[in-house]
């Protein structure tokens, strides 16, 4: 199989003030995830994996070090070419969901397609909810929705401009274990189906073993986890 | 259709954007129409002092008016008309009498109307004719002297004229002569023929101008440097001089009441921007997540903000015209007369207010949402910038402005700027101790009011805040409140129904038992003979009264002219004296015009009494109430000085429309006493006062109720915390019972103390706003410490409990998983 490398990253670093001083939350960080590659990132809470998770996807500007997404080395980066290399490539999926209250589930899973400007945004958005077995709740707001099917709305939202790399912090923190299986089994179908590359941080050991991939987050730093 | 309004009409949906809709529609509307109004008032006032001058602006002259000037009127589109008065002998069959003629062009008055009857002393209807060529209209005193009777022929110079009507009222006649003298006024056309107008005599030439306002200003402008000695430029507003103060104090009013309107609407914006940016930030960090660039969230809200500003300018513009409709409809069924149409270019105030509060209120907020990071999905408590001065900084200095656009002027926001910080100051002060002091004395929440208090305390900040904007509007209505009682309690007393409405004049000695006796058989209510002696002051110490002005005015200020002095032992009704003593053996003069002269006691007086000379300090100095309409004097003598000279006498009497009749009938007996009627001008005065007490009762209760609304908004904005409180309590098995309470005593708790500081802070605005805005007396307010705190806690616990039913009602489920 011909890889491609999706994500590289050298020697990143990251520091906040907080209130009682500055913070270097990850310390050093130098890792490669490539194309199509499923990888889950573990560690204690507190450790800074949604730090990390943030910065790769390029929610936040690192203090050193660089972080490429294919040819977007975001750390030289400013926040408007960030925001487009979001869209182009990258999907979310969250613990707490994060779902406009004020949009209907299909309103939900449209956004990212209608922020490109795409006409058939609709369409898409029937089909993708629909994959996830949600075709009859279309017009439901979210606080209409169980926790289960919010977050199969929010991974079609997130599978529905056809990202590259899906990012997921701790998508099944806040479920029951039924439906998160669910949902597990969605990311990956789609990961699958879709090549899309999938960075997960989890606390599920169970989880984290159905990924090619274990990387471990301990003290600012990243070491592979080798089975 | 693109994202931004597919975006908008889901925000829309959600109720988010209505909140910012209404307090924009709310600011713009109560804007629009109290200015709106406040217009209309003033034109009806222009326009009521207006038929006093026949004309909107006059320019009087000693000369005949250069034709320039006409031509210049004729250009500009001005209507015009003309009126020259003199003094001259008119002749009848067997007997002549000297009269007051003015002979007028076909269009006179401009303004206004004559008063005329057919029977003789009638009370008249009124007329816009003016008399035709060949005829003349004579006051019914005029043909009772001449004893004609309408038909007769009577002459003027050498003219011949027929008399056609009797003659009630002039409305170009000043104050000073209204319609009970020998008064007569003919057609302009045939003043060439009488050959009366010869050089050197007396005449006084009016050119009377009507039209728009920014046409008259620029004719004023173009005449004004033209004019030389012995022409005046007049102005409605000089000769409603008496009811200028009125009109002043309730123009004030209705600009405080705007200007407040203002402060309530920022506060409304705000707090609805506030609530808007609160529940979309984490919306726009997904949608950045999502790949929305900063630029595109910039347009989107950039647009969304305009199409709001649009339809919130329209509509608000429609619902404050439509307000300002229905209080002039309500006032005019009160007061039987209209209003005049409001200008429609006052419209942009209304426009600009939202314009701005949009600005200043809206964009910082909303700035701040776009640069919320991304990152916030991830890390909650990562927070946004907090450029909070800032934002705070910009509001402020932007209510400030609108204030200054809204009254034009400095003082009445300065005022009220520094008042509100002093409050806001004063509320984080008192609200932390108390709070403070709540929470020391609860422990444990087994009781509503433990509850109720601890939650105050827990939500320390949002609730000062809270705390302030509840202070505020009450201070506002409370200041309200009594602005309003003190004006309108004022103006009654000013101007009593049975106020003298007529004066007679040059009274001789051998007169007054008569018409002592003719008055009593009326029944007519009359005050006492003031003797009245003429004289001039020719020197002030050493130096010639002209020193005493020494810079040029038009008018011949009050001790050039010659002056009506009397004398008397007492010191007369409605006269209170400010320094010296009264009875002393020397001058007591007026205290405004003591001021204006720079006189004060001790300094020495000349007058020229008909040639002789006197020379007399001033002892004492006293205030003179006008309203009394009573006669009054600039200038009062010791007896001793005044007793032998011939003097006439004056009186101030109060004549019924039933008693008008007979006793003008009466007076024709007393050929040479003058009678001057200000009848017209109180009744025009108490109309005035009675439509200006009703507007400022509408106005306020216009404002009251966007108060109220500014009240409601608030307290939803916390709502959503509130309602999670007692739906989490409820969860956890208390009653709603208990759940009522604890709001209760919470939101009694703010209003009480909102009303308490309120009270506080509107005392020290009305000492503020009566000593530098009203000119009135300051006066300490019992009232407003009893009903601020009653009004706090009844009104905001109403509202509180009456916007948090919901919590009482719904599943607690339902909130858990809406919030
Ligand atoms: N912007 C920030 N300011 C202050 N502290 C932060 C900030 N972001 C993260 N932290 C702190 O850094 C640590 C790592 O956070 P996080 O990446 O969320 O951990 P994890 O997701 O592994 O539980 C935590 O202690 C967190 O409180
Ligand atoms: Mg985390």
């Amino acid at each position: 199989m011909a890889t491609n490398t999706a994500i590289r990253v050298r020697n990143l670093t990251h520091t906040v003030t907080s209130n009682t001083g500055d913070l270097t939350i990850l310390k050093g960080i130098n890792m490669e995830i490539n194309e199509s590659e499923s990888v889950a990132i573990v560690g204690s809470s507190g450790s800074g994996k949604s730090t990390l998770l943030g910065l790769l996807a390029g929610l936040d500007v690192n203090t050193s070090g660089d972080i490429f997404l294919y040819d977007h080395n975001f750390s030289s980066q400013n926040e408007e070419q960030r925001a487009l290399a979001r869209g182009e490539y990258v999907g979310f999926v969250f613990q707490s969901f994060h779902l406009l209250p004020s949009l209907q589930a299909i309103e939900n899973v449209m956004l990212p397609a209608e922020l490109k400007g795409d006409k058939d945004a609709r369409k898409k958005a029937e089909a993708l909810l629909d994959k996830v077995g949600l075709s009859h709740r279309l017009t439901h707001y979210p606080n209409q929705l169980s926790g289960g099917e919010q977050q199969r709305v929010a991974i079609a939202r997130a599978f529905a401009s056809q990202p590259k790399i899906l990012f997921a912090d701790e998508p099944t923190g806040n479920l029951d274990e039924e439906n998160g299986n669910l949902i597990i089994k969605l990311l990956f179908d789609l990961n699958k189906s879709q090549g899309t590359t999938l960075v997960m941080v989890t606390h599920d050991n169970e989880l984290a073993k159905m990924c090619d991939r274990q990387l471990v987050m301990s003290a600012g730093q990243l070491t592979e986890k080798t089975l | 259709m693109s994202f931004t309004f597919r975006l908008m009409l889901r925000d829309i949906r959600s109720g988010d954007l209505i909140t910012l809709l209404m307090a924009l529609i709310i600011s713009v509307s109560t804007v629009t129409s109290i200015g709106l109004f406040i217009d209309r008032l003033q034109l009806s006032f222009e326009q009521e002092s207006a038929n006093l001058l026949a004309a909107d602006r006059l320019i009087r002259s000693d000369e005949l008016i250069s034709d320039d000037w006409k031509l210049e009127a004729q250009n500009l589109s001005l209507e015009q008309a003309e009126r020259t008065s003199f003094t001259t002998m008119m002749f009848a069959k067997d007997s002549l009498q000297l009269s007051q003629i003015s002979a007028v062009s076909n269009n006179y008055p401009l303004r206004g109307a004559y008063l005329v009857d057919d029977t003789l002393f009638g009370t008249g209807q009124s007329t816009t004719d003016s008399p035709k060529q060949g005829e003349v209209w004579v006051s019914s005193r005029l043909a009772s002297l001449l004893n004609i009777d309408i038909g007769d022929e009577v002459e003027v110079g050498e003219a011949k004229l027929t008399v056609s009507r009797y003659l009630v009222r002039d409305p170009g006649s000043s104050t000073s002569a209204f319609a009970i003298s020998p008064r007569a006024v003919m057609n302009i056309e045939d003043l060439a023929a009488t050959n009366v107008i010869i050089p050197g005599s007396r005449v006084r030439y009016s050119l009377l101008l009507a039209g728009g306002r920014d046409t008259l200003a620029e004719y004023e402008a173009w005449v004004k440097p033209q004019l030389e000695d012995g022409q005046r430029w007049q102005t409605p507003a000089q000769r409603g001089e008496r009811i200028g103060d009125t009109i002043g104090r309730a123009e004030s009013f209705l600009l405080l009441a705007g200007t407040l309107a203002v402060v309530m609407s920022g506060v409304a914006m705000a707090l609805a921007s506030a609530r808007f940016v609160k529940r979309h930030l984490m919306q726009v960090a997904i949608l950045k997540t999502l790949g929305a660039t900063p630029k595109l969230l910039t347009r989107v809200f950039a647009q969304q903000l305009f199409a709001l500003l649009i339809v919130g300018a329209l509509i608000g513009l429609g619902i404050g015209w439509g307000i300002q409709e229905i209080i002039a409809s309500l006032l005019s069924s009160l007061v039987s007369s209209s209003l005049p149409e409001p200008s429609v270019d006052r419209l942009w105030l209304g426009a600009a207010t939202g314009f701005i509060s949009m600005l200043v209120f809206c964009l910082p907020l909303m700035m701040r949402l776009i640069k919320i990071s991304p990152l916030s999905v991830l890390q909650p408590n990562a927070k946004i910038e907090q450029n909070t001065v800032f934002v705070y900084l910009i509001g402020f200095v932007g209510m400030y402005g609108l204030m200054c656009l809204y009254t034009n002027g400095f003082l009445l926001p300065s005022i009220m700027t520094v008042v509100i910080a002093g409050i806001s100051l004063l509320v984080a002060g008192i609200g932390w101790l108390a709070f403070r002091l709540g929470r020391s004395l609860t422990s444990g929440a087994t009781s509503g009011w433990q509850i109720g208090l601890a939650s105050l305390y827990r939500r320390l900040v949002p609730n000062l805040f809270q705390l302030l904007v509840f202070t505020l509007i009450i201070m506002l209505t409370l200041i309200l409140i009594g602005i309003k009682s003190s004006l309108i309690a004022d103006w009654q007393q000013q101007l009593p129904e049975d106020a003298p409405n007529h004066y007679l004049f040059n009274v001789q000695a051998s007169q007054i038992e008569q018409i002592n006796d003719e008055t009593t058989k009326l029944n007519i209510q009359k005050s006492d003979w003031f003797p009245m002696v003429r004289g001039r002051v020719t020197a002030v110490n050493e130096d010639t009264v002209q020193d005493l002005y020494p810079e040029e005015r038009g008018e011949p200020e009050l001790f050039e002219r010659e002056l009506n002095l009397t004398w008397s032992d007492t010191i007369g009704e409605g006269n209170e004296l400010v320094s010296g003593d009264f009875s002393a053996e020397g001058l007591s003069v007026e205290q405004e015009s003591a001021k204006e002269a720079k006189l004060s006691l001790g300094d020495e007086l000349t007058i020229n009494i008909g040639g002789n000379i006197v020379t007399l300090p001033i002892t004492s100095i006293r205030t003179v109430d006008w309203g009394s309409m009573q006669p009054n004097f600039y200038l009062i003598l010791p007896k001793s000085v005044l007793e032998d000279y011939p003097a006439n006498f004056v009186s101030s009497l109060f004549i019924s429309d039933d008693s008008a009749q007979p006793f003008y009938r009466v007076m024709s007996k007393f050929p040479t006493v003058s009678i001057l009627n200000v009848g017209d001008i109180l009744k025009q005065i108490q109309t005035i006062i009675g439509q200006l007490s009703q507007a400022i009762q509408l106005v306020l209760l216009c404002i009251l109720s966007a108060g109220a609304l500014v009240l409601l908004a608030s307290v939803r904005s916390t709502l959503e915390e509130r309602l999670e409180e007692g739906a989490l309590l409820r969860v956890l098995g208390a009653k709603s019972s208990l759940v009522r309470q604890a709001l209760f005593v919470e939101f009694g708790a703010l209003g009480f103390f909102s009303g308490l500081i309120a009270a506080i802070g509107a005392e020290g605005c009305l000492y503020g706003l009566q000593v530098f805005i009203f000119n009135t007396e300051p006066s300490f307010h019992l009232s407003l410490w009893l009903f601020g705190p009653l009004i706090g806690v009844c009104v905001i616990s109403t509202i509180g409990i009456f916007a948090s039913r919901t919590v009482l009602k719904v599943p607690p489920m339902l909130l858990l998983r809406g919030l």
